[in-house]
């Protein structure tokens, strides 16, 4: 039997200023630069709308860019329609074919491929192996779950070994202990065949588990590209803070930059943190509910609030604090000893916490 | 793996039109074969020097029809593309132009040289008299187009055109292509026969004169004893019909599906009988009953102690034997929306405390408004296009599509009066095809949503049931008596004056004789029209099906520019009737460059493109049903367009391909109205035979004859359901079935 | 696929079906406009004894003339056999036929080779047959009507939804019965006769012998049509009686054309030739044509309407068989008589 062996194929992805426009007047994308690393993985995330599917259906070649370049490897491959191009795809509805085994499902790409009956064969069925469906190939897509389904469709785009694999959001029909599982799968398949993946989803959890890289749309742009972290740690404005993971939206003034450090004032509290190339003056800070510190009152550095919600969720507390700059949500991991609705508390943020926003 | 073609450079297709050119213009006949299009007598007759059978490249080297001489350009230079790649621009460019211009030239060339030299004065004015003709094309200039077509869609989707899929831009290419050649050329050449005088020249005062006629527009009637114009005459009785039949439908329709009915399946086969008859049976049956000695006539005559009339005769005819025929199409339109309306809004009116005439006067009946719209539009497009019920029915009054073929070969040989006619008919057809579309517009009243809905529909209100009970057992026995006075129509030597039982008509027309050497000779003389019709149908039915279901394919499942004149096109043909195409088909295609008539294939032609809407409208409804990732994932797995078409999708359709295959060979036996112009010596059709039958007073042979073929389209049918589970006869789509 | 392949598999079956028929070497392609037994006695009986394939297409005349017109340019027909004389000598007029003179005329009645004079040997006759009408005697007797003798009792009052002809527009019989009452009557006199049987006309038929089918079905009490049409109803066992009408009538010279341009020109001949024989000719009695035959040998039958016992006006082939007379009084008639109220 064949063994599916570490992809040596893998190729890069790369956008040079694409624009895709439909029906005339609608920009789907919009001048779109980007770069994918071979053997990487790579998430578009972004809320429905965005343009994040379009993007992937042009790395596919389902859709053709207006305007640009796209290259796979160092290939131009622009005009090139689907069919030609060396890159397979898992689609959300799974698009099994309904009239087909399991086995002939994963065989379809391998036979347009030109292997021999024997070779299609002995690749279909390693590719079940690895997704673990031994035993299942004589079976109708009908006859298999939800998760199952998932899995050959996983399958039948693997055995290519293609230079690119395409995921667009191929765990929103799971339900969601299967989802945490099979994204997993996912993540040691692609880590153990090295493939170049780029992988669509509208769930931020999704993205900052499974992803190398997250490349945050909006409006067919980029809002923001980098590392899970750095997404998270370091958003560049509000609708990314939001958008990955929650975050208090916070002004404040710029009091003082020297070199890559700002100093901050929130109302009385001062804060010290990266100036990321701002200016004095008034300025924008996120603050994700984690990083809020609540103490009692009239501890050094920080300010008076009063908690106005007080929400018992299992593994910690959510709290709806009103401050002097408004009103605050905090989660505390504290639960033994939670504070009551009504009651004073001080409020601080972790030295990490606040990260300015970069003017918009 | 899949080796990235772009940088490639054979392309095996391209290098396969390339050859199919060459081989048009070196090896084959250039011109038409008289002897027919499957013949193959001239490779053993003078070819290829025989100047009838010479390709092309022989006539140039023989110094003769020297004007083909210039499609050597693009086959030449269609070389240079080849060793190429697909992203070079120049490839591009050299399949685009050598493309158009070997197309063009083909057409131009073809247009502007006809039997007697050149076919414009002002081309003999320009180039002085050519003491030269040719006839119609033939193998080598339908190989060269071909290959001049698909050079030029490998062109442009080199360049982009449609994600650069060869596969859909040559599909495209190819249907508009053909449709324009068998749909909107015909028409063309028919409306301009309206402008033409008998000298030949183009004039719109003879057009004027032609249209405005008083036996067109008259309205006399309304005040005199004079008949009234025959567009007034179609469009009322057409009207009249289409309102009946909807309603008769809805009638039907409820019955089979909010009754307790018992014999729910028997009614619905009982519908699918007036398909599946050829035409003038009715209208026979008809007259054995009704006519001036008819059983039912007489019968009131004696009652009454008055003198029998020809009172069928006209209108009232017309309108009981359209109502019968097309009643059913109504039916199978409506049954489909009656079962589609939610049975939870129904309940949900209920529950809001609406009487159950109240939730059907208020919430049923208006959901249904869109399947009743279609509904009559069928009938009222049927009625103008039926021909064989005014032909034996009419009487004196007069209608447009008998009107139309009596221009044409009454006495007076007046082919501009035709055309006149038949642009009275379509824009009349065309009118309603738009009315209603513009009607119902994107309104959408579909509450079927997928979802599982778990209601059941109410049953009739009780005032609605009793005279719905009552028309649909009136009905039911009237259709079951016209059809055993066919079936004992054909067993009697004469009908009403020598009721012998016999089967002479039988043996006339259906006999054997084993002769003793053992051959057969099939002596009887229904023989020869009912293999060809077989035959015909046979091959036009999976042509049909074929066209059909690839236009849906590129009409649902991919954008192209011009997509809704494509779509118009493509439906074109469903509004215009038969005797329409019947003479625009006579027009166009008898003489060059396209010389068809008296073949085998102008039928086959006739056929597809008459049928060819029912097809794109199952394939679209069943094709809609198929989720578009399916086509994807069959593309992003390294299949081409039709790999994906043939091996996904073609599967996944079997009962759309199996409606249409059905009904296009049973209007491909049962057609007369396109078929009566188009019949010749060797191509005679069973209905074109009938209709001499019952020219000649031979009404038993006739319905004889017509029998046979309802139990062979029955068992054909019936064949086909065996074979697939299901009979989807009744399946229709939104628009239905085009006009006889 | 089995469904296509079940279609294919029948196509490829008829095909070999109607290939078993064509064994003959050369062909020769039939216009035929007489009655469809007769037509296919023809063009069997042809293909039998010379073994040359027949394609036969029976069309009426008017229908058949206007597709050799059409074709004009590209001829697909060889021999035009059968038909009333007039659009014969109209495509002979026109062009449209060739000139032969065959060798055998000499056996041929004289009214049968002065047509063939008349259109300089384009056309010649095959049969005669003369103007008449019947009626169903039944329906006559039921409805108390007196019985008719002559054209003008076709007048009477009682008559009125009765009397049935074709439209002279699409059958060349009705063209020929307008010649006739014109050249009769007079054309003034005639028109007004017109004028007066249209008020007791129930249809215009499009086809020429269909009013006397009508009457045979007791669809219609009189026909105005060929007398030899009436009496093949009267054979056929309907109660139909034939009239030749006291005034004298016309008649038709049944005709046959050999089409100019056509594509098997000495297969079209000998069928002329053949066409033309005593016992051809003589064989029409197997299919109830009570046409006088033009050969002088041939049999006749005794229930054929006698041509020597009827009155037959001298009837201008020539003149009313032109195209521009015929277009006259075509139009006349349309301008004058059809648009009468009824």
């Amino acid at each position: 039997m064949a063994e599916l062996t570490k992809n040596k194929k893998a190729a890069s992805v790369t956008f040079e200023n694409v624009t895709k426009i439909y029906g005339g007047d609608v920009r789907a994308v919009d001048n779109i630069s980007l770069s994918i690393e071979p053997g990487k993985l790579v998430t578009l995330l972004g809320p429905s709308g965005c343009g994040k599917t379009t993007t992937l259906r042009m790395i596919a070649g389902l859709e053709m860019a207006t305007e640009g370049k796209i290259l796979i490897g160092d290939q131009d491959v622009s005009m090139l329609p689907a069919t030609d191009r060396d890159v397979s795809m898992v689609f959300q509805s799974y698009a099994l074919f309904p009239h087909m085994t399991v086995l002939e499902n994963v065989s379809y790409g391998l036979k347009y491929s030109g292997f021999d009956k024997d070779e299609t064969r002995s690749r279909a069925l390693a590719g079940l192996d690895l997704v673990g469906l031994n035993g299942f190939d004589g079976r109708l897509p009908s006859e298999l779950s939800g998760g199952q389904q998932q899995r050959v469709a996983v399958a039948r785009a693997l055995v290519l070994e293609p230079q690119v694999l395409l995921f667009d959001e191929p765990l929103s029909n799971l339900d969601a202990k299967l989802r945490r599982q099979v994204r997993q799968d996912i993540r040691d398949i692609q880590q153990n065949l090295g493939l170049t993946v780029v992988y669509v989803t509208h769930d931020q959890e999704e993205a900052l588990a499974v992803s190398d890289r997250i490349i945050v749309m909006r409006n067919a742009a980029i809002a923001q590209e980098g590392t899970p972290r750095e997404l998270y740690e370091a958003p560049v404005d509000r609708f990314v803070a939001d958008f990955i993971g929650e975050a208090n939206l916070i002004h404040c003034q710029i009091d003082s930059v020297s070199g890559e450090t700002a100093e901050i004032s929130i109302g009385k509290m001062k804060h010290t943190l990266r100036s990321r190339g701002m200016q004095p003056g008034p300025a924008t800070v996120a603050v994700r509910p984690g990083r809020v510190a609540l103490s009692s009152p009239a501890t050094s550095n920080s300010v008076p609030a009063k908690i106005l919600k007080s929400t018992f969720v299992g593994n910690h507390m959510e709290y709806v604090v009103d401050t002097g700059f408004g009103v605050i949500f905090a989660m505390s991991e504290a639960v033994e000893t939670p504070f009551d609705t009504g009651q004073d508390v001080g409020l601080s943020f972790a030295k990490s916490g606040p990260v300015l926003l970069l003017a918009e | 793996m899949p080796t990235i073609t772009s940088e490639n450079t054979t392309h095996p297709t391209l290098i396969f039109w390339i050859i199919v050119g060459w081989v048009g213009f070196l090896l084959v006949p250039w011109y038409g074969i008289e002897d027919g299009f499957f013949t193959f007598e001239w490779l053993s007759d003078g070819y290829p020097t025989d100047s009838d059978y010479a390709p092309g490249a022989f006539l140039i080297g023989q110094g003769k029809k020297l004007w083909l001489a210039p499609l050597l350009l693009p086959l030449i230079a269609s070389l240079f593309a080849l060793g190429r790649a697909k992203s070079d621009p120049l490839f591009a460019k050299i399949l685009i132009s050598a493309g158009v211009f070997g197309f063009c030239w083909l057409l131009m060339q073809g247009f502007s040289i006809g039997l007697r030299g050149w076919q414009f004065g002002w081309l003999e004015a320009l180039f002085g008299p050519l003491n030269d003709r040719q006839f119609g094309m033939g193998y080598g200039a339908m190989f060269l187009a071909s290959a001049f077509l698909f050079m030029f869609t490998q062109g442009i989707a080199a360049r982009g055109a449609i994600n650069g899929d060869v596969f859909v831009v040559s599909a495209i290419s190819l249907v508009v292509t053909i449709v324009t050649v068998f749909v909107f050329f015909p028409i063309a050449r028919l409306l301009i026969a309206a402008f033409i005088t008998e000298e030949g020249k183009y004039s719109i005062s003879i057009f004027a004169d032609k249209f405005f006629d008083d036996r067109i527009w008259g309205i006399q009637c309304l005040t005199s004893g004079i008949k009234c114009g025959v567009a007034w005459n179609s469009l009322f009785l057409a009207l009249l019909v289409g309102v009946i039949t909807t309603v008769l439908g809805l009638t039907f329709a409820l019955v089979v599906t909010r009754s307790r009915f018992k014999y729910k399946r028997n009614l619905r086969a009982l519908t699918v009988l007036p398909i599946i008859t050829p035409p003038f049976v009715i209208g026979l049956a008809l007259i054995l009953l009704f006519g001036q000695s008819g059983t039912v006539t007489v019968f009131f005559a004696e009652l009454l102690g008055i003198q029998p009339t020809r009172w069928m005769y006209g209108l009232p005819g017309l309108l009981i034997a359209q109502t019968l025929a097309f009643t059913p199409i109504a039916f199978l339109v409506l049954i489909g929306v009656v079962e589609g309306v939610s049975p939870s809004m129904e309940e949900a009116a209920q529950t809001l405390r609406a009487s159950k005439w109240e939730v059907f006067r208020t919430v049923s009946l208006p959901l249904m408004r869109p399947g009743l719209a279609n509904a009559f539009l069928l009938g009222f497009i049927e009625s103008m296009a039926d021909f064989g019920n005014p032909l034996v029915l009419g009487g004196n009054y007069d209608v447009l599509s008998t009107d139309i073929f009596f221009a044409i070969v009454g006495a007076q040989y007046d082919q501009g009066r035709a055309a006149v006619l038949a642009m009275v008919l379509l824009t009349f057809t065309l009118g309603a095809f738009y009315a209603q579309r513009f009607w119902l517009g994107n309104k959408s009243y579909t509450s079927v949503s997928g979802k599982g809905d778990a209601g059941v529909h109410p049953m009739m209100p009780r005032r609605l049931a009793y005279p719905v009970y009552t028309i649909a057992a009136i009905w039911v026995s009237f259709t079951i008596v016209v059809y055993l006075m066919i079936l004992a129509g054909s067993f009697v030597e004469i009908w009403g004056i020598n009721n012998t039982i016999t089967i002479k008509h039988y043996l006339t027309a259906f006999s054997i004789n084993f002769e003793e050497t053992g051959v057969r000779r099939w002596t009887g003389s229904a023989w020869g029209s009912f293999f060809t019709t077989l035959k015909i149908a046979a091959i036009a039915a999976p042509l049909t099906a074929a066209l059909g279901l690839v236009t849906a394919y590129l009409l649902t499942r991919q954008d192209f520019r011009g997509k809704n004149a494509f779509e118009f096109g493509t439906m074109l043909s469903f509004a215009i009737p038969g005797t329409v195409i019947g003479v625009s088909y006579i027009l166009a295609f008898n003489v060059p460059p396209i010389e068809l008539t008296g073949t085998g294939i102008i039928l086959v032609i006739s056929f597809i493109f008459r049928n060819m809407p029912v097809g794109v409208r199952a394939g679209i409804a069943s094709m809609s049903q198929l989720d578009k990732s399916l086509d994807e994932a069959s593309l992003t797995l390294g299949a081409n367009s039709w790999q994906t078409f043939r091996r996904v999708i073609l599967p996944l359709l079997r009962p759309a391909i199996l409606a249409a295959l059905v009904y296009s060979f049973v209007r491909a036996m049962t057609a007369i109205s396109a078929v009566i112009f188009l019949v010749s010596a060797e191509y005679n059709m069973a209905t074109a035979y009938i209709i001499g039958r019952v020219e000649n007073n031979d009404y038993g042979l006739a319905i004889a004859y017509s029998t046979t073929l309802i139990v062979v389209m029955l068992s054909a049918v019936g064949l086909l359901q065996f074979l697939v589970g299901r009979t989807k006869i009744g399946r229709r789509s939104s628009f239905g079935p085009t006009a006889v | 696929m089995k469904n296509v392949s079940l279609l294919a598999s029948s196509a490829v079956v008829a095909l070999a079906a109607s290939a078993s028929v064509s064994f003959a070497e050369g062909k020769v392609t039939l216009y035929c406009s007489a009655q469809e037994d007769w037509c296919q006695l023809m063009a069997r009986g042809f293909e039998e004894e010379t073994g040359t394939k027949v394609n036969m297409t029976r069309k009426s005349s008017g229908e058949t003339f206007a597709q050799i017109k059409a074709e004009a340019s590209n001829p697909k027909g060889d021999v035009w056999w059968g038909g009333t004389g007039d659009p014969h000598l109209q495509a002979a007029e026109e062009g449209l036929t060739a000139a032969y003179v065959s060798p055998m005329r000499g056996e041929l009645n004289d009214w049968a080779i002065s047509q063939a004079t008349s259109a300089n040997d384009k056309t010649i006759g095959i049969y005669s047959g003369a103007l008449g009408y019947g009626y169903n005697t039944e329906l006559l007797a039921a409805a108390g009507l007196p019985e008719p003798q002559c054209w003008k009792d076709l007048l009477k009052p009682e008559f009125k939804g009765h009397v049935q002809m074709a439209n002279p527009n699409s059958s060349g019989t009705a063209y020929t019965t307008l010649a006739t009452i014109v050249q009769l009557f007079g054309e003034d006199e005639g028109f007004e006769f017109m004028k007066s049987l249209h008020a007791n006309i129930n249809q215009y038929t499009k086809s020429g012998s269909a009013p006397i089918k009508a009457a045979a079905r007791g669809e219609n009490t009189i026909g105005i049509v060929f007398m030899h049409d009436a009496v093949k109803q009267a054979v056929s066992g309907f109660p139909i009686k034939v009239v030749a009408p006291c005034e004298g009538t016309g008649f038709e010279i049944g005709s046959m054309s050999i089409i100019e341009g056509g594509r098997n020109p000495e297969n079209a001949q000998a069928f002329y030739d053949w066409a033309l024989t005593a016992d051809v000719q003589s064989m029409a009695l197997e299919v109830k044509a009570f046409q006088v035959p033009s050969n002088k040998g041939a049999e006749t039958s005794p229930s054929a309407p006698d041509l020597a016992s009827i009155k037959l006006i001298d009837y201008d082939f020539a003149l009313y068989g032109s195209s521009a007379e015929r277009k006259r009084l075509l139009q006349k008639w349309d301008e004058e008589v059809s648009i009468l109220p009824q």
